[in-house]
């Protein structure tokens, strides 16, 4: 990168210098006579014939004006050509100067290439100059910075070498990887610190054989005792015993399997027999809508539930819902109070009305298959509500308590949080 | 070829949104190029298309003609003349004279005709394209119909310096003698009311003659002949003419404005899709480094590679291109009503094979070039190498902006991390900036100088311009200029004649004669050299100069009323009059040739002097030695409100398309650096850097390259816009533009496009709202 | 008892996973203490990452509630939980997660700022933790891709603790490291527990595991119980028998 900056500036220069040359040395046009100025001095002249002391000069021109008997009337500065054959000599401009149709006099306009030419040169010389010194800049710029990336690197190297041919492999070459030998002199510190290593290894594997050796002289002893054992024993015995003990050995396994076949069928049939329910992970706000789905003649008012994760078959909590309320409907016909708190592993929903309750020795009958509450038997119902929905509390390892409260039938549901134990 | 096709779409689904980006640049650029082919290829052909169709000349002259002595010299002549094809002489009236509008003044040269007269004519008729029952009246151009020009309204026409009111019966079409910039402008008048201005004698009788060539291209050296050999026979009579280049120029100066923008435009927005897409692909190759290692591992080539990449794009672009082609026929027919305005010849818009083929080829040919250009690199990729370390980061770039060292604030130290880390991005932000900001400060000098103050542009255009203008018989000139110069409400005098001289060997050129040329208001129009001083001394027009190959410094002959003298070049004009055959000379210089049969002054009123009853005053006072007064305030300002509202409509339209320009462009780095800095971003995130933070860090990051770009664009803008319009203007003759350049307007625009290039840039960077921490630890 | 640090109650996070939830931390219930050398253990995929991502403020969790203080993290809106990982956390990552296009010194310094305002003190501090990890003076000074893995493991340890947050979360640090600079980077960890500060570490390694003095044991996203390895000194070979025994109850 560096250097194509370095090579690129230093060619545009040269280019820049070849074209200053070449303008020099093949000039565009011939240096031609500002005629427009010419005609102006010509005619301002004619304009202050009559009063030439007053004249000014308006353009960028040096002219001298003389009259026909050659004396001078005008002139923008000394050193110019002041006669007529002089200005000849010098290729200077001569015009006549008329006032009312006849000639009175002479404008001589200074011919001033010569210096025109001379300023040109100067210009191309200093231009060239600079370019020339902006150059051996460059140049010695490029020499000090190949001086750095590669004279020292390799003075730092030749020391590194001798260190090493020293044997001391501790001290590590220092590197400087935007060097243009970085990856070079860093193959060299690898070399040193990958000899460094091999050393160390080379010690270590020694130690390490020697402790092998010694592990494996005492390991064999054990196997061999036992083999030694084993034989004393097997001399020991009958052939008639042996048998005999291979059948009660096919007794204790028949028992086994037997016993495994029964767990396995009496399982399930269980199963068969009952409702299906599939508790899973379940977010406790998922609650609410089964809540204010069951209370749809919203006689509660549900609190803010404490956010976790249910383990419970949604489908059944929402009949076990259905069924305290409805039972509340029926039964009470109050307001329905709310509560929901965590306690250990539980989410505890109570519902409570303002029906009283029912008398203490029925409360554990509640729960029974195609009871019901004594004072209730005008309302209809089947009586199996609260069995289903012990029963689903209980698949999904919560519960459901019956208990008379302070104002009514205090029904609370243990939903277990879903830990999977 | 199904594998890559494969690989296309894939490409194409893969990056949605850069492809859409690209689709509407695409469309844009395409649109802009087709409407301006189809601007320059075909309307051009259309004035011929309509010049044949109602076989119209190739010179016009109107000649005076008291007593019909010149129509019979002039059959003469053209008869015997082997250049001339056809011709056709009538009897006419003509006079200079104006008519009110689009609230100002419009003033040319009417050549009076009879109704029937004029639309049977032989070479160069009149077609009536709109007709009423009033039988009595006037038809105008259809260039001028109006809200308030319609047929059956009356119309107040004044005629040198009397007035008449007629009413419009219709309008007609007359292709060269149907537009104030033709020169000449055809009134056409029925029987009863040509009697009556015949009668009344306010116009001189005159004969108009339409020549037709056979061979086109000589028109204008034709026409100085022409002119030259009648002014010779008869001297001192008012001979006014136009040529067929002449009228078509003046016709489309405001179309070729228009198509010259277009193409300025169209050539912008498609470099600009040509970045994108480049920068698009270098993107591409660096992201996807270890997909195309592995296909190379898998055996395909680097060319087809390249190939896919192509197809990808130039199936896109072609696909875009044509659409926008569409696009541009939905837009053509508001354009063309504005052209129509514009022209004053009517256009059927139908379908142009030509230019879409063309446009279609510019994109895709620039296209496949650039994708090529930035595909290359995936010759370079060696499939192990690839594979292994996919992007290449092990560049041992030295630290930018250490942050233990810095004193910057740590979001702005973070923003120049990333500022320095992605060259490439900012090649492309000040690439598109510096554009933009050209393209700012085009806007700011065409505001400016067109829109906010007209002066400038109509200086450009017209010339020399005052506030009034008055003819005045010789006799009296002197004792005009004392009574002007003692009114206090005139500011400035100046003698401002035009006429006709000839440039012996040459063509005809339009002399401007003027007292003392300091005094003039428009010092501009002298471009190179300077005015002419003395009596020997001319200043010609840049365009003719640059034909006959003349420098300053040189003499010509110049030759008028049959006298020839020399006079020396003391500079260049450029003036778009006359097709720039036009020449200054004092008025010492010109009686050298003749005296002045007229003398037009024109004049600086004091501000808010009422122009029109100035001129009422000074008609009174000077009753039958002023010849004409003209208010040109007006006169100007009509013909100069065309070109503002169209120069409005192009800077909303430049400055519109501006913002959508650079909201794409961000819109792709922007995306780009997302997606390279997705796992930056998370990290930072994780440290507990918010996403606001993240935003401003992405958007300060461009600031540098948006700031320094728009700066130097902004300064380089200022310095040589000028250069650049001329550069633009030149085929109109003008050859150096002088516009004030509003440096704080610019300079406040500027300063928006930055703080809108921010605002945009935080915008499209909200998307760092989705990058989530927790995403960087499951993503790998 | 000792200062708790952190707090969860009922912690469950969940996933959409194509229609079906998929739960990935059901009700945790977990305090941090000041100064312990926390480990969460168990088998890829129990949820001891998307755990920790949650202590940390990196993640919201969907249900439950995160405590620091008197402050419930897990109601903040994502840059709230900026401010509060920048402000309390340090982290540690497998994956490390340096900045590439930045220097080891600006990677740490670029976490430092956006706390401390007094960049000679954050100097001073980041040159004191560069030598405590053993950072040379040059490694500072190279770039991320510029040096050995444990050696960016250590810039990360450094990152993480630039603005002495209470807590240092690590993510399975020693993942991406060959098992000697794995150890380094451990020894790392535990000299600066033995100073006091808080760690918090993921890991499915029972040998970056028996640096913990407290090990939970997560499965299925369920914590498991704990065991207690604080008095039991480094390099004891009761705390390896001790942890044995706890892993293999709960079937590790």
């Amino acid at each position: 990168m560096k250097n194509r900056i370095f090579f690129g500036g230093l060619l545009l220069l040269f280019l820049i210098e070849l074209i200053v040359l070449f303008q020099y040395a093949f000039p565009k046009e011939e240096t031609s006579q500002d005629t427009v100025a010419v005609n102006e001095i010509v005619k301002t002249v004619e304009h202050d014939w009559n009063h030439m002391e007053e004249h000014v000069n308006g353009t960028s021109l040096e002219y001298v004006v003389i009259d026909l008997e050659r004396a001078v009337l005008y002139r923008t500065k000394a050193g110019l050509s002041e006669s007529i054959n002089a200005a000849i000599a010098h290729k200077d401009t001569i015009l006549d100067v008329e006032a009312d149709g006849v000639i009175v006099g002479k404008v001589m306009v200074y011919n001033d290439d010569a210096l025109a030419v001379q300023s040109e040169n100067q210009t191309v010389l200093f231009v060239i100059i600079i370019i020339m010194l902006l150059q051996g800049c460059m140049c010695m710029g490029y020499f000090f910075y190949l001086r750095r990336v590669m004279v020292k690197p390799f003075d730092k190297m030749k020391y590194f070498a001798e260190r090493i041919a020293g044997g001391n492999l501790d001290i590590p070459l220092e590197m400087d990887r935007q060097n243009l030998f970085g990856a070079f002199t860093e193959s060299f510190d690898l070399m040193r610190s990958e000899l460094k290593k091999a050393k160390i290894a080379e010690a270590r594997a020694n130690a390490s054989k020697k402790e092998l050796v010694a592990k494996l002289s005492h390991d064999i002893k054990t196997p061999v005792a036992s083999i030694k054992a084993a034989s004393e024993v097997g001399a020991a015995l009958s052939l008639d015993e042996k048998s005999k003990k291979n059948y009660e050995q096919i007794i204790r396994k028949a028992d086994q399997i037997n016993t495994l076949v029964t767990n396995l069928f009496s399982a399930t049939l269980q199963e068969l027999q009952e409702l299906t329910v599939t508790p899973s992970e379940l977010k406790s706000e998922e609650l609410r809508e089964l809540l204010e789905n069951a209370d749809y003649l919203h006689r509660a008012v549900i609190p803010p539930i404490p956010s976790c994760l249910l383990f419970a078959d949604k489908l059944r909590l929402q009949q076990v819902f259905d069924n305290l309320f409805v039972n509340s409907y029926k039964y009470a016909g109050t307001k329905i109070n709310v509560t929901i708190g965590i306690e250990s592993n539980y989410l505890i929903i109570s519902i409570e009305d303002y029906g009283g309750g029912v008398e203490e020795s029925e409360l554990p009958l509640l729960k029974e298959k195609f009871k019901r509450g004594d004072h209730r038997k005008n309302i209809e119902g089947a009586g199996l509500g609260l069995y289903i929905a012990d029963c689903c509390m209980k698949k999904m390892k919560g519960r459901l308590d019956l208990v008379n409260g302070s104002t009514g039938l205090k029904a609370t549901v243990w939903v277990a949080l879903g830990s999977g134990i | 070829m199904r594998k890559l096709f494969l690989i296309v779409c894939s490409n194409i689904r893969k990056a949605k949104g850069q492809t859409a980006a690209i689709v509407v640049l695409i469309l844009f650029a395409a649109m802009l190029l087709n409407l301006w082919l189809m601007l320059s290829m075909d309307y051009k052909a259309n004035f011929d298309r309509y010049h044949e169709k109602l076989n119209a000349e190739h010179v016009t002259v109107t000649v005076d003609d008291h007593d019909g002595s010149i129509k019979e010299d002039l059959s003469e002549k053209l008869e015997k003349d082997k250049d001339v094809a056809e011709y056709c002489l009538d009897s006419c009236m003509h006079m200079t004279g104006t008519f009110p509008y689009n609230d100002g003044d419009l003033s040319s040269w009417f050549v009076f005709m009879k109704k029937q007269q004029a639309i049977h004519r032989s070479v160069g008729k009149a077609e009536i394209v709109e007709d009423s029952d009033d039988t009595s009246g006037v038809y105008l151009p259809m260039l001028y119909k109006t809200d308030e020009i319609q047929a059956g309204s009356p119309i107040e026409i004044s005629i040198g310096s009397h007035t008449v009111t007629y009413t419009v019966c219709g309008f007609f079409n007359s292709v060269m003698t149907g537009s104030h910039n033709c020169g000449l402008m055809e009134l056409i008048l029925t029987e009863d009311k040509y009697d009556e201005l015949e009668a009344l004698g306010y116009a001189p009788n005159a004969t108009l003659c339409s020549i037709r060539l056979w061979d086109k291209s000589e028109n204008v050296t034709y026409e100085a002949a022409l002119k030259s050999v009648v002014s010779e026979r008869f001297p001192n009579v008012v001979m006014i003419s136009n040529s067929y280049n002449m009228v078509l120029q003046a016709r489309y100066i405001s179309q070729s404005i228009c198509s010259a923008i277009m193409s300025v435009m169209a050539l912008l927005v498609l470099l600009i899709a040509l970045i994108v897409i480049a920068s698009n692909i270098i993107n591409y190759i660096q992201v996807n480094m270890k997909n195309l290692g592995a296909l190379k591992a898998v055996g395909y080539t680097s060319r087809q590679l390249i190939c896919s990449l192509l197809l990808q794009f130039l199936g896109v672009t072609l696909l875009a291109a044509l659409l926008g082609a569409g696009l541009s026929y939905c837009f053509l027919p508001s354009v063309n009503t504005m052209m129509i305005s514009q022209t004053g010849i009517p256009y059927a818009i139908h379908f142009l094979p030509l230019p879409l083929v063309l446009s279609l080829f510019i994109l895709g040919g620039t296209v496949a070039l650039s994708v090529w250009l930035a595909a290359r690199r995936i010759k370079k990729i060696e499939p192990i190498v690839a594979l292994r370390f996919g992007l290449q980061t092990h560049n041992f770039t030295c630290n930018h902006v250490p942050l233990d060292q810095t004193k910057a604030p740590l979001n702005a130290a973070l923003a120049l991390k990333t500022t320095f880390s992605g060259v490439k991005h900012n090649i492309t932000v000040c690439i598109t900036m510096l554009i933009l900001s050209l393209v700012i400060v085009f806007c700011g000098v065409m505001t400016a100088n067109m829109i906010v103050d007209t002066t400038p542009f109509i200086n450009l255009i017209v010339g020399e311009t005052a506030d009034s203008c008055v003819s005045v018989k010789p006799n009296m000139e002197e004792e005009f200029l004392r009574k002007m110069n003692d009114d206090g409400r005139v500011e400035k005098v100046y003698l401002q004649t035009s006429i006709n001289v000839t440039h012996s060997g040459g063509a005809e050129l339009l002399a401007t004669l003027c007292d003392d040329f300091s005094r003039v208001n428009n010092q501009s129009i002298v471009y190179k050299g300077r005015f002419p001083k003395y009596d020997n001394e001319i200043a010609i027009g840049a365009r003719y100069a640059k034909e006959k190959g003349l420098t300053v410094g040189e003499e010509i002959e110049i030759t008028a009323n049959g006298k020839t003298e020399n006079y020396l070049i003391s500079g260049f004009t450029q003036i778009t009059n006359y097709l720039g055959r036009d020449c200054l000379l004092t008025r010492s210089g010109y009686e050298r040739l003749g005296t002045l049969s007229d003398a037009n002054y024109y004049i600086n009123l004091t501000q808010g002097t009422d122009i029109d009853a100035f001129h009422e005053e000074v008609e009174e006072e000077f009753s039958g030695s002023i010849n004409a007064t003209v208010n040109i305030r007006s006169t100007v300002e009509s013909s100069a409100s065309i070109y503002v509202s169209l120069m409005t409509m192009i800077v909303l339209v430049i400055l519109g398309l501006s913002v959508v320009i650079i909201a794409f462009v961000l819109y792709l780095l922007v995306r780009t650096m997302l997606n390279n800095k997705k796992r930056d971003y998370g990290i930072l995130k994780s440290l507990g850097f918010t996403t606001r933070q993240l935003i401003l860090q992405t958007s300060l990051s461009f600031m540098p390259a948006i700031i320094i770009s728009a700066a130097v664009g902004l300064t380089i803008g200022c310095i040589s816009i000028n250069k650049l319009l001329s550069l633009f203007f030149c085929t109109l003759g003008i050859l150096k533009c002088t516009f004030e350049v509003p440096v704080g307007f610019i300079t406040a625009a500027g300063i928006c496009l930055v703080l809108l290039a921010f605002a945009i840039a935080c915008l499209l960077s909200l998307k760092i709202k989705r990058i989530t921490p927790k995403a960087l630890l499951s993503g790998e | 008892m000792r200062e708790v640090l952190l707090k969860t109650e009922k912690l469950s996070k969940s996933f959409s996973n194509g229609g079906t939830m998929q739960h990935v931390l059901k009700n945790i219930d977990l305090q941090l203490y000041q100064g312990d050398f926390t480990v969460i253990m168990g088998a890829s995929g129990a949820g001891k990452s998307t755990l920790l991502y949650a202590l940390s403020g990196m993640d919201t969790p969907t249900l439950g509630a995160i405590t620091f203080g008197e402050q419930t993290i897990s109601e903040l809106n994502p840059d709230g939980l900026a401010v509060f990982r920048r402000d309390h956390c340090g982290f540690v990552f497998q994956q490390i997660y340096l900045i590439d296009t930045m220097s080891v010194m600006d990677n740490v310094l670029c976490a430092g700022l956006l706390v401390n305002k007094n960049k000679n003190a954050l100097i001073d501090r980041a040159k004191e933790l560069f030598r405590a990890v053993d950072i040379s003076e040059e490694t500072q000074k190279k770039f991320p891709t510029q040096i050995s893995g444990g050696e960016a493991q250590r810039v990360g340890i450094v990152r993480a603790l630039i603005n002495s947050p209470e807590i240092l979360f690590a993510d399975e640090p020693t993942g991406a490291l060959n098992s000697q600079t794995g150890l380094d980077v451990l020894d790392t960890l535990t000299k600066f527990n033995e100073q006091g500060q808080s760690v918090v570490m993921v890991t499915h390694d029972m040998r970056s595991a028996r640096r913990g003095n407290r090990i939970l044991y997560l499965k299925d996203g369920v914590m498991l119980g704990e065991c207690n390895l604080g008095k039991y000194v480094h390099g004891d070979a009761k705390r390896h028998e001790k942890l044995s025994a706890f892993l293999k109850d709960r079937g590790w």
